[in-house]
This record gives C-alpha cells, sequence and structure tokens, in this order.
C-alpha cells in the first residue's frame, strides 16, 4: 500500500513546491551580477545533476546487492535508478551546453566534468542497454557497469579540483547567498520529489514484470500439465 | 522623437514653435545616446539569455514528461499482460 501511495504523495509534493521554485527563480532571486539571467538555469541544472549522481550512487549499490544476494528488490531498483541516470544525465547535459553557450559563448569545453558527466552517461546507457538486451547471464556484466559508473560519481564531483576546468570549484555552491539557496531549496525538492516517484513507480513495474515472467511460466506449465492429464485419461 | 520627448538640448524646439517641448537641464545628446547603447546591449542580452533559460527549461521538462509518458505506455502494457494471464488461467 505504501510502495503504492508513495509516488502518488512524491508528486504532489513535487506539484506543490514547483511553483514556489519558479516564484523564487524567476521573482525572489534578483540577477546574478557576472552572468546575467542566463544564471537562473542554474537552479534546475546544477540540482539536475545532483540527482543524476545520486541515482548513479544508488545504482551501482543496488547492482552490487542484487549481483551478491540475487535480490529482485534490488535489481529492479538497479534499473530504475539507471534509467533516471540516463534521463538526469541527458537534462544535464543538454541544460550545460545550452547556459555554456550563453556565459561561455561555446557549448562544449571538453572540461573534465563535461568529459566525465558523458561518460556518466554513456556508461548507464550500456547499463540499461545490457540488462534490456543481454543474453542469460548479461547480468553478472550490466552489475559491473552500474559499479564502474557509480565509481565515476566522485571523479565528476572532484574533476574540478583534480583538473583546471571552465567549471567553477564546488566552493561556489557552499558560498551562495541565502537568497539563492532560497530558491535552489525548491527547485531540489521538486526535481528529487518527481525523480523519485518515477523512480519508485518504474521499480515497481519491473518487480511486477518479473512477477508476471514467472506466472507465465507458471502457467503455461499448468496448461501442460492439464493437457498432458486430459491426454492420459482419453 | 525619444530625443523630442526626453527633451535633449539639440532636439529642443525652436524658440519660434511654442512652448510644446521643455528642454531638460543636465542631459546632453551624449550622455543620451551613451545609455541608450547601453540599455539595447543590455536588452539584447537579456532577450538571449532569456531564450536560452527557455530552450532549457523545456527541454528538461519535456523529458521528464516524456519518460513519464513511457512509464505509464509501459504500465498499460502491463496491465494487458495482467488481464491476459487472468484469461489464460480462466481457460485452463
Amino acid at each position: 500500500m505504501m510502495a503504492r501511495l508513495l509516488p502518488v504523495l512524491l508528486l504532489l509534493v513535487a506539484a506543490l513546491i514547483f511553483p514556489l521554485a519558479v516564484e523564487g527563480i524567476f521573482l525572489g532571486v534578483g540577477i546574478e551580477r557576472q552572468l546575467g539571467t542566463v544564471q537562473k538555469i542554474f537552479y534546475f541544472h546544477v540540482p539536475l545533476a545532483w540527482i543524476m549522481m545520486l541515482f548513479g550512487v544508488v545504482c551501482g549499490i543496488a547492482a552490487a546487492v542484487q549481483l551478491r544476494r540475487q535480490s529482485r528488490t534490488a535489481e529492479a531498483i538497479a534499473i530504475a535508478a539507471g534509467e533516471m541516470v540516463i534521463l538526469a544525465g541527458l537534462g544535464v547535459l543538454i541544460t550545460g551546453p545550452i547556459w555554456g553557450h550563453a556565459s561561455w559563448g561555446k557549448a562544449w569545453t571538453w572540461d573534465a566534468r563535461q568529459i566525465s558527466t558523458g561518460l556518466l552517461w554513456l556508461v548507464f546507457v550500456a547499463y540499461v542497454l545490457v540488462r534490456r538486451y543481454g543474453a542469460a547471464g548479461s547480468e553478472r556484466l550490466a552489475a559491473a557497469l552500474a559499479i564502474f559508473g557509480a565509481v565515476d560519481v566522485p571523479i565528476i564531483y572532484y574533476a574540478v579540483k583534480i583538473w583546471k576546468t571552465t567549471h567553477p570549484s564546488n566552493d561556489v555552491v557552499g558560498s551562495l547567498p541565502p537568497e539563492m539557496w532560497a530558491a535552489l531549496w525548491p527547485a531540489l525538492g521538486a526535481l528529487l520529489a518527481t525523480a523519485t516517484a518515477l523512480v519508485a513507480i518504474r521499480a515497481r513495474q519491473e518487480l511486477l514484470e518479473m512477477d508476471l515472467d514467472d506466472a507465465w511460466v507458471r502457467a503455461e506449465d499448468l496448461g501442460a500439465a492439464a493437457a498432458g492429464a486430459k491426454g492420459e485419461a482419453t | 522623437m525619444t530625443m523630442l520627448m526626453l527633451g535633449a538640448p539639440e532636439a529642443a524646439a525652436p524658440a519660434d514653435a511654442g512652448d510644446e517641448y521643455e528642454a531638460v537641464e543636465g542631459l546632453d545628446r551624449e550622455t543620451i545616446e551613451c545609455q541608450r547603447s547601453c540599455e539595447a546591449v543590455a536588452a539584447r542580452k537579456t532577450a538571449s539569455d532569456y531564450e536560452h533559460i527557455a530552450w532549457a527549461y523545456g527541454v528538461l521538462w519535456s523529458l521528464f514528461a516524456i519518460y513519464g509518458v513511457m512509464l505509464w505506455r509501459r504500465g498499460q502494457r502491463l496491465r494487458g499482460d495482467v488481464d491476459g494471464l487472468k484469461a489464460r488461467l480462466d481457460r485452463a
């Protein structure tokens, strides 16, 4: 019951917070002095990147648990989280270059953070493709890909510290003035609630699909057994 | 016309044209033109920024909406599968 209600509740929360986020971003917080109006992309671009990294780690952990314990729930969570990484990653990889085009004059600068984010996205695309189209036994390869993807998350975070990049340092977010945080929190809340709801729905669907596959096999067996019994009787 | 409205000295109406416009003191044509060109640059930048913002937000929420529709369609397919299984079991 709770599993069914959770996504609905989260989507309701997102629907309530989203107008607050828009109000905060476009009316509450002023125009940033150096970057101008386009800086408002930040309020969705950065939370989306955090969500991408969060579900990358969730997918990696769930895949490792599934590999070790053969847990169906972990498998469903890993698949759902993997798809969310692709979705959020695509959002990051599109909104980032749009912002870069306006403020750097260049959509893609091949900096370490961009490359490691692109790599993360490709790894999870590979994970989902292997999960969906891989032959029997490919779960292990898929799990290894998910774990590799999760390892890429800290590389994305520390990329700006290790290499010289066009992205600002990680300290920028921490040093934001309170009015910017007041706009960032609702944006993060709305996106996180939406993403978690979608992951919960997708995980439930995956579990249902696994149960259905089993039920079909049993139904086929039952049908075959019933036909055999009928044949013997005649 | 803008100059006349602002009452720049150069654009002020000649003395014999009546008292329709009165020149504003302290604003010369050069300052006003400089201000206007700065405003034009800022307006162009703001318009371009809003275009980028609209694209970014549009793409972002479209992605979520498309994924939501995909999940809904998958749910419908699964429901159909459950119905098919029930029918199969009823027949058996």
